[in-house]
Order: structure tokens, then sequence, then C-alpha cells
């Protein structure tokens, strides 16, 4: 649009650049000789990332002057191997875009704040390596054309999610929940998986998105292969975008540090389910009514469940992981219903402000040591920036007018009230929780008395009474606010246009427009919801305690958090795999499968005895004599075999 | 040059044995050297080796045995194509691993180095063997070294497990050498290229019981269920190295097997018995992941896990296909250097706490940060994560396998989930959690022999896995004639 178009080379640099990083820091590390020292890694993973910011600008230009549509670089060869054929190439159109753009600015400014909340960490280093290493994946993935590079990028950002979680590897719960977020989002991937090797088969060897999604249009795959595939690949979606029933490994995730949670957990990673069916709308589409049902209602139900056990929530990094999943879950609905504009444009907003939110409650935790809210309490005084940038943010995603979040969820409201009146409702009750436990949250955090904070953390040395975290942390907050609140206004301004640029012609059917009801419905939701906080969590009538009496039953469950981890991790894994399964299996094993083959030995050696009476008890002798025996009768069925031909 | 690498450790092992009892230490400096020669004409064969050219190449031949009027011959015959290139490379880099990571044994030290570079020359024979009787010979060769290394120098119940070892193989083998003599003596050669061409077709006994007295060797070897259980006990009680030999090149002496004798020669039979193949192997995987999960000894995992992972190698062999086929050529080669890794990373770990009862360890990554990063790569690379090499061997199998058997593949599929559980949770029980004090005088791995061991198997397992090139071309040759036999006749 402005600058001229960006040539191939530079889309891989946006890639290169933190790998390079990543590469020099893990040297840095491992070769002491180098005197690498700790603050050069945040430096140069801040560089790298800069760098790719600025050219992930240029390439969002280059894509608005094409309105979206592909730039078309052919792709390289990586394998060749007979009918496995690999090309790997970047995708440049509106939708990889946006993403890079996304996910250069909120990693950018991630790192910014990193460099402050992980000061004087032990592993400072290591911290920044992993980041680059995480950012080089999630823009490989968000570049890949073809669905083998993307799902190797896929792998990738699972093992960073990894490896980020469970970076205080000290900590018992933070390495139990680095495994479960892995084991969970690797199920999912198992049916992601079969998709890919279901639609490789079927097709003859295609891994290219752009064909693959042109064969399902024209409806040259049957109905059977794009239901297996388009489920499989949802299946993987559900996984990283924690849907449904695969969603309870994202609030013990929290147990990373917040800047990972900020980055990984809110914006970019756990988007990139939503964006992975926003890749193959078209072949989703072209799937059956069924299957695209299935998908908005689990979106549906995710956001829902999600919501409300963020009410219940006294973890303020809890509340916001669940808020995300409630809104991941809104995304997915969308994608259901056809929605691919207000999906794509609600990832988009809700990333800043999301980010946003969650370096709120790093700056809190950095304060008073604690994530857990009963402790906290009056903090607005003492930290005045996270506490106005904390309210804008919770404006956004309560969807108040005018902000970005009031856009993007009116957009997809729109979407629900004309395909599915009863997701409508499902989705404006939604809304109406999430102002709820945002608010509940504000008030609990920055309102009445401080509460005390707890004294020792890791990875901390603040003591004391709360004060306002360092400018590296605040500024990142501040410039947050910006696409917080004013990101929303490009609905009027093209976005959707632009954004199914990336479509063929036949499915674009955007046109902006706004209905009254679903208007007033979901301001009314957002107001009620923060008004009804302020009677509970603020003027205290009724009391919170009596509130949760009187839900009862609904109350424990969403407390309990439904008890899947206890089905998936007590139930499953333990009782069936391992007890029931994996004992049985295993004593089979070792009696009957052995039992046998030790059986059958000790019978043929006694056997052997009787009939020889030597018994000389030295194994060295049964082996001397066992290769005697076979050379014996080497050369004894050679001979007679030459005597047979000669005959 | 094939000659040379074969008879380079056999060398070594001779000049090993006449050293002088007071400079026994020396028998690692030998060893060493001549492993090292070794690697390095692997290295030139594998470098020279030309995949676009047909046929075996840097072939040496001569008639050994050969009886008046019998009609047949005997031969010294070796040489190497796509597949045994790799096999080639494999074992001459294993082999050095496996001598860098004995180099603080003490007892026996001579006999030990010349045993260990025995081994070397016996699985040196088998991947270059173009002919059946000599196959055999050298298959046999083999068991002599390492029951003498597991019984002598290993642990625990060693002379029961080396027994095992050995009177496993020694069974398979009687069977194979009868169907070697029933199809050479009717064919009147045992040469495998010409028993390739002239595929028999009649015998003395049935062709499908030739088949599977062939193959019931390979799947001792490889090994798969039913055939299994000597494995974990070999494992357990070896010493290091023969663990890492064991895993890495001798396990893949089954499947190379397959895909040079079995599949050319009897083709028909393969395809005929396909379906029990596949079944057999998509079992093998779930079934040798789910005892991996229960598993509390270090070696143990390992070695189960080993079984899970041997299943893909046989599903790529179901599959009858040339990427099929494939896939289970690079899961060989993949395997080996990943499986190996992990047992010279336990080795290394085993030293330091001397147990291997995972449950008893924890917190190990504060005090061998090196150790603990080398292991979860090893470990991650055995998961199937991209970018290590195990992903694109396993995906070539799937992707090869999936239209044949699409149940036996999923069903690896899932192991592959499993495989993430039981790594994950090894790593997590080892080296996360708290610092204890119990270990904290462990050292992190410190000897250059350590640190050379590990950085030459990293390096090749992340090369692979991300230029996957440097060995498919090779591959893609050596499959292409045995995959044409059964997209030419089947």
């Amino acid at each position: 649009m402005f600058l001229p178009d960006i040539p191939e080379l530079m889309i891989w640099a946006i890639y290169f650049a933190p790998m390079v990083s990543f590469a020099v820091i893990a040297c840095g590390i491992t070769i002491p000789r180098m005197g690498f020292q700790a603050r050069h890694a945040s430096r140069l993973t801040i560089t790298a990332i800069g760098l790719s910011w600025i050219l992930a600008l240029w390439a969002l230009d280059t894509s608005i002057g094409l309105d979206g549509e592909s730039a078309g670089f052919a792709p390289h060869e990586w394998l060749r191997l007979f009918d496995f054929e690999v090309d790997f190439g970047v995708q440049l159109d509106s939708l990889s875009a946006l993403m890079m753009f996304v996910v250069t600015s909120v990693s950018l400014l991630v790192q910014v704040y990193s460099t402050g909340y992980m000061h004087g960490d032990g592993g400072y280093a290591r911290y920044f390596m992993l980041m680059s290493l995480f950012t080089m994946s999630m823009l490989g993935l968000v570049m890949a054309s073809s669905l083998l590079q993307l799902f190797i990028h896929w792998e990738l950002v699972g093992l960073t999610s990894y490896l980020l979680v469970g970076f205080w590897f000290h900590r018992p719960a933070a390495a139990a929940a680095a495994k479960k977020a892995f084991i969970v989002t690797r199920f999912g991937d198992f049916f992601f998986m079969i998709a890919l090797v279901l639609i490789w088969t079927k097709t003859g060897g295609i891994f290219d998105i752009t064909e693959i999604n042109a064969l399902a249009a024209q409806h040259q795959l049957s109905d059977a292969v794009l239901v297996g595939f388009v489920l499989g690949v949802f299946a993987g979606a559900a996984g990283k975008s924690a849907q449904f029933p695969l969603h309870f490994w994202l609030p013990d995730a929290m147990e990373g540090p917040t800047p990972v949670s900020s980055l990984i957990h809110s914006a970019t990673m756990v988007a990139a389910g939503v964006y992975l069916l926003a890749r193959f709308f078209p072949t989703v589409e072209a799937a059956p009514g069924e299957v695209t049902t299935t998908i908005a209602y689990i979106g549906a139900f995710t956001a829902i469940l999600a919501a409300s056990m963020g009410i219940v929530a006294n973890d303020i990094k809890r509340v916001l992981a669940y808020s995300t999943i409630s809104q991941l879950g809104y995304m997915v609905m969308a994608i259901g219903l056809g929605g691919f504009v207000a999906a794509i444009f609600h990832l988009f907003t809700h990333a800043f402000f999301k980010s946003l939110l969650f370096q709120g409650s790093g700056s809190v935790n950095h304060a008073t040591n604690t994530f857990d809210m009963r402790r906290m309490g009056g903090l607005r005084t003492a930290m005045p920036l996270t506490f106005a940038t904390f309210i804008i943010g919770s404006l956004s995603l309560s969807g108040v007018f005018p902000l970005a979040g009031f856009w993007s969820k009116d957009e997809l409201l729109l979407d629900a009230w004309h395909h599915d009146k009863f997701l409508w409702m499902v989705g404006t009750i939604v809304a109406f929780m999430t102002a709820f436990y945002m608010f509940r949250v504000i008030f609990l955090t920055f309102f009445g008395e401080y509460r005390g904070g707890e004294e020792v953390d890791v990875g901390h040395d603040v003591a004391g009474p709360p004060h306002e975290s360092p400018r590296s942390m605040t500024v990142p907050m501040i410039i947050l606010t910006v696409p917080s609140v004013l990101f929303g206004l490009f609905a009027l301004n093209g976005f959707g246009g632009f954004i199914e640029g990336t479509l063929p012609e036949e499915i674009r059917h955007f046109k902006f427009h706004m209905d009254s009801v679903v208007l007033a419905s979901s301001t009314l939701a957002a107001f009620g919801g923060i008004g009804a906080a302020a009677a509970v969590y603020l003027a205290r009538t009724p009391k919170p305690e009596q509130l949760g009496r009187a839900a009862g039953p609904f109350y424990t469950f969403a407390a309990g958090k439904y008890y899947v981890d206890e089905i998936a991790e007590g139930g499953i894994v333990r009782v069936v795999l391992h007890r029931f399964l994996g004992r049985w299996i295993a004593a089979f094993d070792r009696v009957v499968v052995d039992g046998i083959v030790n059986g059958t030995a000790v019978g043929a050696r006694r056997i052997g005895d009787i009939a020889r009476r030597l018994e000389t008890g030295h194994l060295q002798a049964y082996t001397s004599m066992s290769m005697l025996g076979v050379v014996v009768v080497i050369i004894v069925i050679f001979v007679l075999s030459g005597n047979v031909l000669e005959r | 040059m094939v000659t040379l690498f074969l008879l380079l450790p056999l060398a070594g092992a001779l000049l090993a044995l006449f050293l002088p009892r007071e400079r026994e230490l020396d028998a690692r400096w030998i060893a060493l050297l001549f492993s090292g020669l070794a690697f390095a004409v692997s290295i030139v064969i594998f470098v020279t080796f030309d995949p676009d050219q047909n046929g075996y190449q840097f072939v040496d031949q001569f008639t050994w045995i050969n009886p008046s009027g019998a009609g047949f011959e005997v031969q010294y015959f070796v040489g190497v194509d796509g597949l045994s290139a790799p096999m080639v490379l494999l074992l001459g880099l294993l082999s050095v691993v496996a001598v860098l990571v004995s180099f603080n044994i003490d007892e026996r030290v001579k006999e030990y180095f010349a045993y260990l570079l025995l081994l070397e020359t016996a699985v040196a024979g088998v991947f270059l063997s173009l002919d059946l009787i000599q196959f055999f010979l050298f298959w046999e060769l083999e068991l002599l070294p390492m029951y003498m290394l597991i019984s002598i120098w290993g642990s625990g119940r060693n002379r029961y497990s080396a027994m095992k070892f050995l009177i496993y193989t020694l069974a398979g083998s009687a069977f194979m050498l009868v169907g070697f003599l029933v199809i050479g003596v009717d064919a009147g050669t045992f040469e495998i290229s010409a028993l390739t061409e002239m595929p028999p077709q009649d015998a003395l006994i049935p062709l499908s019981l030739v088949f599977w007295a062939i193959m019931i060797a390979f799947l001792v070897k490889l090994p798969v269920f039913p055939v299994h259980t000597w494995l974990p006990d070999a494992h357990t009680d070896a010493p290091t190295a023969v663990s890492v030999m064991l895993a890495g090149v001798l396990l893949k002496m089954g499947g190379y097997g397959i895909l040079r004798i079995a599949l050319p020669i009897l083709p028909e039979q393969a395809h005929d018995f396909r379906f029990v193949l596949a079944a057999i192997a998509g079992f093998s995987v779930l079934y040798g992941a789910v005892i991996t999960l229960q598993q509390r000894d270090l070696k143990r995992l390992i070695a189960y896990s080993s079984v899970s992972h041997m299943g893909y190698v046989l599903l790529g062999i179901a599959a009858l296909g040339a990427v099929g086929l494939s896939g289970a050529a690079l899961q060989m080669f993949t395997h080996g250097t990943i499986t190996g890794l992990l047992f010279v990373m336990v080795g290394l770990i085993y030293e330091r706490t001397h147990t291997r009862d995972i449950t008893s360890m924890s917190g190990l990554m504060h005090r061998m940060p090196l150790i603990g990063t080398v292991m979860l790569i090893a470990g991650l690379a055995s998961l199937g994560l991209p970018g290590l090499s195990g992903f694109v061997a396993e995906l070539t199998i799937f992707l090869g396998a999936f239209d044949a058997h699409p149940a036996a593949t999923i069903a690896g599929i899932f192991g592959v989930v499993l495989a993430a559980g039981y790594i994950l949770w090894m790593v997590q029980r080892i080296f996360h959690g708290p610092a204890d004090e119990k270990w904290a005088d462990l050292k992190d791995a410190n000897c250059w022999w350590e640190h050379v061991a590990m950085g030459s198997l990293v390096v090749v397992i992340v090369a692979i896995g991300i230029f996957p090139g440097i060995i498919t071309d090779s591959i893609e040759s050596g499959i292409a004639p045995i995959a044409q036999i059964f997209e030419a006749n089947l």
C-alpha cells in the first residue's frame, strides 16, 4: 500500500530472526567460553523480534495492497521420498499477515515486560532463549503454506509451551502442569495427525493448504474424507485452543511465568487452533452441516462452561485463563457458524486486551507475591498505572462501547443471531458472565482493604508494601491499551473485506452491519455484569458467601472445575490405563509371554538332561555346545544337500 | 573399501588381545583408533555412494566354498546399496560411541574391547553380506561377543539374560538356516541378487512355511510381540556400551534382514501375509507402549519403548509400498541414533547415582543440567517431536501404511501419544522437582569422551530432523528395487 511489495526473502527473515537469536543464546549457554551474559540474551531477543515486527508491518502493508489475496510465492523443496514430496513455503495473505503482526507485536511487548518481571531470575538467559524459540515457531506456524510445515511448528509451539510452563521445574506443580499441557494437547494432535495422514492418502499426496482448500471447495473430496479430516483438525484445534473436553490443561499452565501466559496462553499459541480452523475454512465450510454445527455447539458450550468456572476461581491468573478458554470458545463457535471474519476479528482484538490483562496480573503479583485475590485488595492507590490499564482491558473484554472488544464481540453475536438463536442466547449470557467475573477481579484486587499479600514466592525478591511495577513492565501495558481501545474501529474500515481476501470468492459474504436487538442486549449484558459484580463485591449486598450458598451444588461443581481433571487424570489415565490395562498387560507379559518361553526352555533342558545325563551346570558349556551344534548342523546339511543334488 | 570396514575392527580386536598385561588400558585407545578408522571408512562409503546408480557398489567377491559338482557355491560377496549404506554409517558411528562410553571399564579391559570390536565386525558382516550363507555365518558370529559381554561385564541376573538372549536368537536362526537352505539348494545359488531376480516358485516344503521360518528369526531380533521378552532382560543387565550396540544396531539386523532377504526373495508370501504382519506391528506398538508406562527401571523403560518403536518398522514393512518401506528403513536409522543416545544417557546417570529406579531419583536437573538437557532432547526425539529425526521416520511410515492398514496405522499414531506419556513422566520424575540433598555431590558430564559421545548423536538427530534429505536419497535408491517388485507383480 505505502511501500513496495515485500520480497519473499524478507518474509523468511521474519521467521529466521528469532531463530538466530535462539541459536546464539543456546550456544552461549552451552559453551561457557563464549563469555555470554544473561543481559545479552534479552537484548538479542528483543532486537531480533523487533526486526521481525518491522518486517511483519511491511508484510501487512503489502497484503493490504493485495486486498488480502495470496501473494503466491512458490514453495521450496524440503523432502523427496517417492510419493512423499513436501515443499515448504510462505503463505502471504490477509490471514497470515494479520497473524504475523499480532504475534510479533505482542511478543515484542512481552519481551520488554519480561526484562522487568524476570529480572534476577537464575534462568534469565534460558527464558529468553525459549521465548525466541517460541516466537520463531509461532511465526512458522502462521506463515506455513503446507499442512506438514504447519504441523511441525504446531508441535514446536507445544514444545516451547511445555518448556516454559515448566520453566520453574523445581516446583512440582509447574513440572506436572507442563507435562499435562503437553500430553493433553498431544491427545488432540493424535486426531490431527490422523487427519493429516488421511488427507495425504486421499488426495494422492497433497499437503499444500491452498490446494486442499480448492479441492474441498470444488467438491472433489468425498463426504467421508471431509468429515474425517475436519473433525481431526478440529480435535487438534480443540487441544491447542483448550476446547471442552480438552480444556483442562490451560488453567494449570498458569504455573509458568506470567509473561509466558501473557504471550503463549492468551494471545498466540492458544489462538492457533482458531487460526488452523480459519486456514482450512473453505474445507470446513464444504463439510456436511452436522460437522460445523458440532463445532459451533462445542465452542458455545466451552464458552459458558469456562465462564462459570471463571466466576468462582480465586486465583487472578486462573480467572484470566478461564476467560481465555471462554473467549476461544466464542471464536470456535463463530467458525462453526460460518462467521469467518467475526472469529478472526475477535482473535485479533482479544490478543491485545488479554495480553494486557495477563501483564496486569503479573504486575499485581510482582507487588504482592501472590495470585490469590483473597490476599489482595486496595491496590488502586499503590498501583495506579496497573489499575488504569487493567480497567481498560477489562472494559474491552466485557464488550463496552466503543472499545475493541465491543466490536468484535458484536460481530460474533450477530452471526449467532442470524444462524442460531439459541447460540446467540448462550453467547449473550456468556457476555454477562464475562463482565461479571472481570469486575469481580477488579473489585477484589484493586478496591477495599489490602489483605496482606504473601511473603515468599520463587523467582522474585520483592517484599514490603505493594508498589507500582518498574517502567519496563508498565510501558508495555500502557502501549497495549491503544489496540485494546482503538482496534475495534477497523470494523468500520474494511477489516472484513480485507480478511476475506484469503477466501475463494464464492464464500465471501461479509457485509458490515449492526442489529439493534443484538447491540442492545449485549450492551445490557455487559453493564448488567459490571453492575452485578459491583453489587456483590463492592456494596456486598448480597454478600458473595450468601450467593455461593444459594447456588449450592452449582457452586461446588464449578469450584471443583466440574471434576474434568479428576475424570481425565484419575479416572482414565490412572485407573484405566495404569491400574487396569497397564498392570494386567505387564503381568501378562511377565507371567504368560515370558513364562511360556522360560517354561519351554526349562522343559527342553530337562529332556536333554535326562536323555544325555550330562549336566555340567556351566552356562558357557551349554553355549559352546549349542554353537558347536549349529556348526555341525551346517556342515551336515551342506554335505547332505550336495549329495541330494548329485543324485 | 567395504572389506576394509569389515576387517578394521577385527584387526583392532586381535591387536588389543596381544597387549601386555601392564599396558592393558591401552586397549581403550586401540579400540578407539580402530573403530574411529572404521567410522571414517563408513563415512567415505556413505558419501561417495552414488544413489543414482543401480545395483551394489564397492563390491568385493570371490568364491569361498565350491563343493565339486554340487551345483552351487558359497561366496564371499560384500557390497553396499542404498539400504545398507545408512546401516553401515550407523554402525560406524555407534561403535565409536560404544567405545567412548566404555572408557572407564576396569575389569578385563583387553578382552572387553576385543569382544566389542568383534561385535562390530560381525554386525558389519550382516549388513554387507550379499550371500545367504555368509549372512547366516555373520548373524551367528554376533552371538559370541554379545553373550560374553553381557554375562561377564553385565550386572544383575546377567548370566540368565545372556543365556536367554542366546537361546532366543539361536532358536530363531535355526529356522532361518532351514529356510535359507531350502531356498538355496532349490535354486542352486545362495546369492541374494540372483534369488531376487528369480524368486523360488516351489520347494521341498511350502514356501509360506519357508517365509515364516526366515521371518521368525528376524522378528525375534526386531523384536515384536510375542517374541520380545529377551530384550528387556538383556538390556537391563548389559553394560552401557552393549545396550547402545544392542538397541542401536543389533535390533536393526532384524528389519534389515526382512528388507534385504524376506521381502525380495519371497514377495508373494509377504504379500499374502501382509495383514498378519500389520496386525503384529500395530499390536506391538500399543502393547510395548502400555507396558513401558508401567516400568520403574530406567533401562527397562527404554527397552520396552524399543519394542513399541520397532513395531513401527514392521508396520512400514507390512505396507509393502515405496513410502512405507522407506519409512521402515529410515526408522531403523533414526531409532538407532535416538535409543543409542538414550542408553548413553542412562549409563551416565547410572554411573553417578548407582540406581536405575526412576522413583528414587528427583531434581537431578539442578546437579546435571547438561545430562538433563541431552536426555530431554533424546526423549523428545523418541516421542516423535518434529525437528528431530524420529518424527520424519514415523510420519513416513504412517503415510505409507495408512492406505493398506488404516487400523494398524491409527494404533501406531496412538503409540506416539503414549510415548509422550512415558517419556515426559520419566523426565519429570528424574530431573524435575526440588534439588534433593541425596544427590548434592553429583557431577555433570565432565569428561571429553562423554561430551563427544553425546554431542555426535545429538548432531545427527537434529541434522536429520531438519534436513532428512541427507539420508533419504540413499534410502530411496535402496528401497526402489524392492518396491518395484511389489508394484510390478502384485
